[in-house]
């Protein structure tokens, strides 16, 4: 039955009323007002419903608010005309070079939009460069120099100081003014017959040499001084007593199967570092022939942590295994010996070592005493080493500064003698040892100038400032070495109103030719001597300073004879040893701030030191049974300051905090120069004088160079007797790890010596974490606990679907090649614009670095051999904190481990971090709303908090992203995160996805290489490697797949794409092996 | 009428009828507050706006200016929300879990607890918010719809689950509340004289005419809404316990977290409603609703929950052995006898030592020991969440990155301004609300009452 019921609407449906029919057909029974709104005509007269005003009201309101929320949005301004070689967002490489008389490497720098913003090693050209690796070894302080280029306390142009008896002026004046009054100065000295002297550090540039000559013809009594701010007097001074060469030779660790040093830190701060430092990690591969480090020290140094065999002497040993090395050496060779040395079992293990490789040895001294490096040359003349690891024909042209004619200088100075006193790249009145004679003579010169780029403790007593260039704004030449020479280009226009120091010198000369032009004519005039062929000059110096080197003439090395007066060294090097009192200092500098000249840094002040961890200080170094002798700290925390000692030697007194330092040999302590620069309120640099936690201003550290004494003529490092006395007082240490030993934790940092590794069992070194199962895996018939099966076959949870589809990125990082210099720490905060925080955010253990270097240092006690014997866990725990008096040392680089089973992604509320399908985890800042609970959850603590607006006036001090001029350093392609998010490693994600869109363009696949991260590309001695594990080609997956290959943390199942490879020792001892 | 056993203690003691608990009760509200009440207020109200003053700071400086740093990254904060969620368990218990077993010593102390329970949970939810580092992002954690394409909360974070977890079990909590209020608002009505108060009650009762039917009514809401409390209040403290069992922490990553988190907190709100009771009782002259038969009743919870807490303590221990695990064995025995020790022997000794003590009746029957150790539980287990929060994240996997967490004014001043806010609004509910269900107490006046159970126990002789 069909139904034929009919349903009415109301009285109008059934009454079929038209206009009631008509009005249903429009969709709202009443027109809105809406529409009377919109209609500018009605607008006033438009009635508003109550209704319609209530939702108008909320709606403004909710969108005012909502507006109000957002941050501010600044607008940027496009080029107007764009210039030719500049594509927004596509960055150029300069090849350039870096040279500031204690580091050297050939350089590209990385500029986005005109501004450069990164700088890494040349990886085809330099001495510096790694020929395995294709890279160019660059240290922390060479690539953050970037950032003093966009210092706000730099000078801005030349200015005039006027001093009378209590007070001072300084003026800005025009370049003329300037040039005009110093050469009337000039003139002046030189018509009266005074001396001028042109005071530099060590000038390794032709052109500048030429110049020099230049203003040597137009005044008369020109004399040129150069001055090391580090001196190495002794070791070229005892070369010319040795060889006739008073020259720094060059090194070939590359070369050396065993090592041994004493003293000196040939891996962060001795001699030629960039260069000796790939070729040391050349030879640490256990793969190939593995050298044999034995270093002799009183402090723990970088290159002491790497050392095979490290033998922990004092400050006055020193001399005195210097002299028991050459006579156990001299006994075997029939040389000449001197009696006397130091009596050491070691040293005598490490002689004969050296005497079993000799031809293919190297024996190397910190000490800066004649007498010592006589004794050390004729060590390696009688290994036989010189023509083969010390090469003195292909010498380098680095550190010829004289102590002996800096002191005379001084006491001319004092005289009365000196007319005229042009200094750049100095700055005496900080950094000599006898620094009031010298601010004492400069007061007597009739016309002082500094070149200095900074009003700093030298310039600000000159009556001149002409400011330098920042070597990014310069031209420049240099010849490291015979017959290697290699260019500088600015990557920037000037700044400020500054001009090159050899600029200015041409203009004092009374020559109107450019610096630039000038360097151009000397090498055409150079080339053309050696009898190049000079078809078109312009193309060989388009090509060169395209690769940022000349080609090079290098002589082959041929031995030489030692004609030393052995006798007088040995007494000399006696001498340096006599009269050890309670106390002995060495002093030397660090890897962050080096000489100090980069103290107004804060990308290095905020890096921590390698050993230490400490940023934003100096400090007494000191071992941990003096430390606990004096009654001083020995741990050091946020809340726990270290204790304050006054160290005097001799006049001089600087009171530091102490700081505990495994391996530091007792008796002894140690202090970083560099420090403490703008003490009298000097203009140095925007992160050398920063406020305390109490909001005053203070110097960063304490000048250590009041210490440094004229001992045999020439610059002492070290000093036997000095008195330390407790003040009894405290001081807040900002210091980035609390905690020195790895409490024997088998899955963090694993090692080993290499007879076990050589040995080939993988599993006596490199145990691969197994759980066991309910199944018979070992197919014996039964299932028990020997029934294993790896961690990494356990999932809980689905597998992200990476392996072997597409790219999966990851980073292999070997800990044998890795020498702790921190590089990488400093070329990640380049590239990623990490926050600096400052001291006392560092105190608070908030650093933002996405990078850390962890340093261990080994313990006595081991938990299996203490447990075998029945001692309980809460001792062995207790004893475990506590660091062996001689540790071995282990680094460790630890970054995001990109986890493929991350912890983190799952305990994220808001879903703001996540795994991509290339294997990355990655963070969204926009998404996150800051619980934290996934940095609780990261079992590696790699997540970093931003806790306050970093891009504020809080932090402005030390943070470039505050001022407009520092912010010219921030990398374009990373954001800037906000207050109130994590943020962590990336893995570089922008270079990963230029590298893509650049072999997409070229239409190939991704070539293994071709993309690198921040770190790796740092990373000189390529402990680092970045690559894609589904690349079954690539480096990074073959590594991946070694048998040293393992992942930290293996056991909890994360499964990192950051995996390490086994540290091996080439120690004869088994290192420590965890079972 | 239902008779009861004249061995039971009598709930309301001495010779009260109908009138005198309408008027015992309804009398402070329509009275001048006594002097104390101000003097009270005023405390509670400055260290209120100490502490929104603290977290306003905290807000528009930074977290930064909480002690944490990159290891410690949850330490008061989280404390504190698990502190006073676990404060907040009481309340739901004894109204909820007691109705339906039919417990009538829950009726005097019932609404106060739930009062409780309600500002702890406010207390408790505040923290979460304001521990964010992007506060004014914090409805994301919330699944709405938006323009960001597939955009979604993740559903596998146990800091999600919380959000559930709390906003339902505040709601229900809240609604319970107040129907169970709304009777007592009528009576109220019925009762003050000045017509602004009349007004006031008047639409807070919702027009209840107390006749039967309403009343049929009310007992069924109420044994609905008890059954849907019921569990809720072994969810919401077993899901905050996710938060760190799901975790790969050691100290954290551990089964046994949500019994023991649920009795834990039963624990310390059982403490938290004795500290109030006993003010409350005394101040208002309550001692015929609230008897000595009630505190000791209570303190049995606490015994119980108490050994409870003490054996998953002392399990944890010997898990963290038995398991073998290096890093976990190394976490419980870092909390005893680490740099935390005092921490963790604090939280022993106040949560598992002490309320043994109740096992002497005198004890737990005197009312002065009773208060001493309510405020003894409630700083063991704020202890306690420190130690598991603070303890395991200091000293976890990497000893490079180990580090101490020292707190900052602001930590102690957020702490402390959300226990004078919680006292202001406790206050307020003491002043303005019927502190005791007086409608549910003279349900049971003629059974338990005193007078009327030796009337009965005459007549039977």
């Amino acid at each position: 039955m069909s139904s034929t019921k009919r349903y009415w609407m109301d009285a109008a449906d059934l009454r079929q009323d038209p206009e009631a029919i008509k009005a249903r057909e429009a969709e709202f029974a009443q027109p809105l007002a809406i529409d009377q709104v919109l209609g500018d005509a009605q607008f006033n007269g438009a009635s508003t419903g109550r209704r319609d005003f209530l939702k108008f009201l909320g709606f403004s309101v909710g969108a005012a608010t909502l507006a109000a929320c957002e941050t501010p949005v600044i607008k940027s301004i496009p080029y107007v005309t764009k210039p030719e070689e500049i594509t927004p967002g596509v960055a150029n490489w300069y090849a350039s070079t870096y040279y500031d008389g204690q580091d050297f490497a050939s350089i590209l720098v990385k500029t986005r939009e005109g501004r450069p913003i990164h700088i890494k090693g040349n990886p085809r050209f330099g001495i510096n460069r790694n020929p395995a690796l294709t890279k160019g070894v660059v240290n922390a302080r060479i690539n953050s120099s970037v950032l003093s280029l966009y210092d706000g306390e730099r000078l801005k142009g030349p200015r005039k100081n006027e001093f009378s008896d209590n007070a001072s002026t300084s003026a800005s004046v025009s370049w003329d003014d300037a040039d005009k009054a110093i050469m009337d100065g000039l003139s002046a000295a030189s018509t009266a017959g005074k001396r001028i002297v042109l005071l530099t550090g060590t000038v390794i540039s032709p052109s500048t040499k030429s110049v020099i000559d230049g203003l040597k013809t137009r005044y008369a009594a020109v004399e040129h001084v150069q001055c090391d701010t580090i001196s190495y007097s002794g070791l070229t001074n005892a070369n010319l007593k040795s060889f006739g060469k008073r020259v720094f030779p060059s090194y070939d660790f590359a070369n050396a199967d065993v090592v041994v040093s004493v003293g000196a830190d040939f891996l962060s701060s001795w001699g030629s570092t960039t260069e000796y430092t790939w070729q040391y990690a050349s030879r640490r591969n256990p793969d190939g022939a593995m050298n044999k480090h034995f270093q002799v020290e009183s402090r723990m140094s970088i290159t002491g942590a790497n050392a095979d065999h490290r033998i922990p002497v004092k400050v006055s040993e020193q001399p005195l295994a210097v002299i028991a090395l050459h006579d156990a050496i001299a006994k075997k060779s029939g040389g000449a010996t001197i009696g006397g040395g130091l009596e050491n079992e070691e040293l005598a293990h490490a002689a004969d070592a050296l005497w079993g490789a000799r031809g293919h040895s190297l024996v190397v001294c910190g000490s800066n005493d004649e007498g010592v490096q006589t004794v050390v040359n004729s060590i390696n003349s009688m290994l036989g080493n010189y023509g083969s690891t010390i090469d003195l024909d292909n010498h380098t042209y680095f550190f010829q500064g004289d102590d002996a004619a800096m002191a005379q200088l001084v006491k001319d100075m004092n005289a009365g003698a000196v007319g005229a006193l042009l200094m750049a790249g100095v700055n005496p009145a900080y950094s000599m040892p006898n620094a009031a004679d010298f601010k004492n003579g400069l007061g007597k010169v009739g016309l002082t100038v500094s070149m200095s780029r900074y009003a700093d403790e030298t310039a600000s007593l000159c009556q001149w400032m002409c400011p330098d260039n920042h070597f990014l704004e310069s031209w420049g030449d240099f010849m490291p070495k015979v017959g290697q020479y290699a260019l500088a280009q600015p990557v920037i226009g000037k700044l400020f109103k500054t001009r090159a120091w050899q600029g200015s010198l041409l203009k004092w000369s009374g020559s109107d030719v450019k610096w630039n032009d000038f360097i151009k004519q000397t090498w055409q005039a150079n080339l053309a001597a050696h009898g190049d062929a000079m078809a078109s000059f312009d193309n060989v110096w388009n090509q060169s300073l395209h690769d940022g080197v000349l080609v090079s003439h290098a002589t082959p090395a041929m031995p030489v004879a030692f004609a030393g007066d052995l006798g007088a060294a040995g007494a000399a090097a006696k001498k340096a040893a006599a009269g050890a009192g309670e106390w002995e200092l060495s002093l030397y500098t660090t890897e962050a701030v080096g000489d100090g000249q980069h103290a107004n840094n804060p990308w290095l002040q905020e890096m921590p030191d390698p050993l230490t961890k400490i940023t934003w200080d100096n400090y007494v170094c000191m071992s941990l049974a003096d430390v606990r002798r004096l009654g001083l700290p020995d741990y050091l925390g946020e809340q726990s300051p270290a204790g304050l000692v006054t160290v005097k030697a001799g006049e001089a007194e600087v009171t530091l905090p102490v700081v505990p330092s495994p391996g530091q040999k007792p008796g002894t302590i140690a202090i970083a120069l560099g420090y403490g620069r703008g003490a009298n309120g000097e203009k140095v640099g925007k992160a050398a004088v920063v406020s305390d936690e109490n909001g005053e201003r203070k110097p960063v550290g304490q000048n250590a160079y009041a210490l440094t004494s004229l001992m045999n003529g020439t610059v002492g490092y070290d000093a036997v007797n000095v008195s330390v006395s407790a003040t009894g007082g405290t001081y807040p240490i900002a210091i980035t790890q609390t905690h020195l030993t790895h409490m024997d934790r088998h899955s963090i940092v694993k090692e080993t010596s290499l007879a076990v590794y050589k040995a080939g069992d993988k599993d006596a070194y490199n145990e691969a974490h197994a759980l066991p199962v309910h199944e018979d895996v070992n197919a014996d018939g039964v299932i028990d606990s020997r029934d294993k099966k790896p961690v990494a076959e356990f999932d809980l949870w689905e597998e992200h679907p990476v392996e072997g589809v597409g790219h999966r990125w990851g980073l292999s990082i070997d800990l044998n090649s890795c020498i702790g210099c921190g590089a990488c720490i400093t070329a990640c905060n380049s590239e990623n614009n990490i926050p600096v925080v400052g001291k006392d955010e560092v105190r608070r253990s908030r650093e933002m670095h996405w990078l850390r270097l962890d340093r261990y240092y080994s313990s006595d006690t081991h938990w299996a051999e203490g447990r075998a014997a029945g001692e309980s866990k809460i001792s062995l725990y207790t004893k475990m904190e506590e660091p062996s008096e001689r540790p071995t040392v282990s680094f460790m680089p630890v970054m995001c481990q990109h986890c493929n089973h991350a912890p983190c992604e799952t305990v994220c509320p808001v879903a703001a971090t996540t795994h991509s399908n290339e294997g990355l985890n990655q963070m969204a800042y926009n998404r996150c709303i800051g619980t934290r609970y996934c940095a609780n959850n990261c079992p590696y603590k790699v997540r970093r908090f931003n806790w306050f607006n970093y891009v504020s006036e809080k932090f402005g001090e030390v943070n470039p992203a505050w001022d407009d001029l520092g912010r010219m350093v921030l990398n374009p392609d990373v954001v800037v995160r906000a207050r109130g998010v994590i943020e962590k490693c990336s893995m570089c994600v922008q270079q990963i996805h230029a590298g893509k869109n650049a072999a997409k363009k070229a239409g190939t696949p991704v070539k293994d290489g071709s993309i690198e991260t921040a770190c790796s590309a740092a990373c000189g001695t390529g402990a680092i490697v970045f690559g894609d594990l589904n690349d079954k080609k690539s480096m990074v997956r073959s590594l991946s797949e070694a048998d040293r290959s393992y992942h930290m943390l293996d056991e909890i199942g994360v499964k990192p794409n950051v995996n390490y490879l086994v540290k091996v020792r080439n120690a004869e001892e088994a290192a420590h092996h965890h079972a | 009428m239902h008779a009861e056993a004249a061995i039971r203690e009598p709930l309301i003691l001495g010779h009260k009828t109908y009138a005198d608990i309408t008027n015992d009760i309804v009398g402070p509200i329509d009275n001048k507050a006594p002097r104390g009440w101000y003097i009270l207020i005023s405390i509670a109200a400055l260290i209120a706006a100490y502490g929104t003053g603290c977290i306003l700071y905290l807000i528009s400086k930074g977290i930064g200016t909480w002690g944490l740093n990159k290891t410690v990254d949850w330490a008061w904060d989280i404390t504190n929300f698990v502190w006073w969620v676990g404060i907040g368990h009481a309340g739901t218990l004894i109204s909820a879990v007691l109705l339906l077993f039919r417990q009538k010593w829950r009726m005097a102390i019932n609404r106060s607890a739930e009062a409780m329970t309600i500002f702890a949970v406010i207390m408790a939810a505040t923290f979460p918010g304001i521990h964010m580092g992007r506060i004014w992002m914090a409805y994301w954690v919330f699944p709405l719809p938006n323009q960001f394409g597939s955009l979604w909360v993740n559903f596998n974070s146990p800091l999600l689950w919380d959000v559930f977890a709390i906003s339902t079990y505040f709601s229900v909590s809240l609604v319970f509340w107040y129907i169970g209020l709304i009777p007592d608002f009528a009576t109220i009505r019925d009762k003050v004289t000045r017509p602004v108060m009349k007004k006031v009650y008047g639409v807070l009762s919702f027009g209840w005419t107390g006749n039967a039917k309403a009343w049929t009514r009310f007992e069924e809401v109420s044994l609905v809404l008890a059954g849907i409390a019921t569990p809720l209040v072994f969810s919401v403290h077993s899901v905050v316990s996710f938060d760190f069992a799901t975790s790969v922490i050691p100290g954290w990553h551990t089964t046994i977290f949500p019994p023991y988190f649920v009795s834990g907190a039963v624990f310390s709100g059982f403490a938290m409603v004795q500290t109030l009771l006993l003010v409350m009782r005394k101040v208002m002259r309550l001692e015929a609703y609230i008897t000595k038969k009630h505190i000791e009743y209570m303190n049995i919870v606490i015994i119980v929950t108490g050994s409870i807490v003490g054996v998953a303590y002392i399990t944890e221990l010997f898990i963290s052995w038995y398991s073998g695990v290096e890093y976990e064995s190394y976490a419980f025995i870092n909390r005893a006898t680490g740099p935390y020790f005092w921490a963790y022997w604090s939280m022993m000794t106040c949560n598992v030592i002490s309320p043994q003590l109740f096992w002497f009746k005198k004890l737990r029957t005197n009312l002065g020991f009773t208060f001493f150790m309510s405020i003894v539980v409630n700083i063991g287990m704020w202890f306690e969440r420190f130690v598991i929060i603070v303890t395991s994240l200091h000293r976890d996997y990497l000893p490079s990155s180990w580090t101490m967490f020292h707190p900052t004014w602001v930590d102690v001043g957020v702490f402390l301004g959300t226990i004078g806010i919680f006292f202001t609004l406790y206050l307020l509910f003491a002043r303005f609300f019927p502190v005791l269900a007086l409608n549910e107490v003279k349900s049971i006046l003629k059974g338990s009452g005193e007078s009327y159970k030796q009337q009965a126990a005459h007549h039977h002789h």
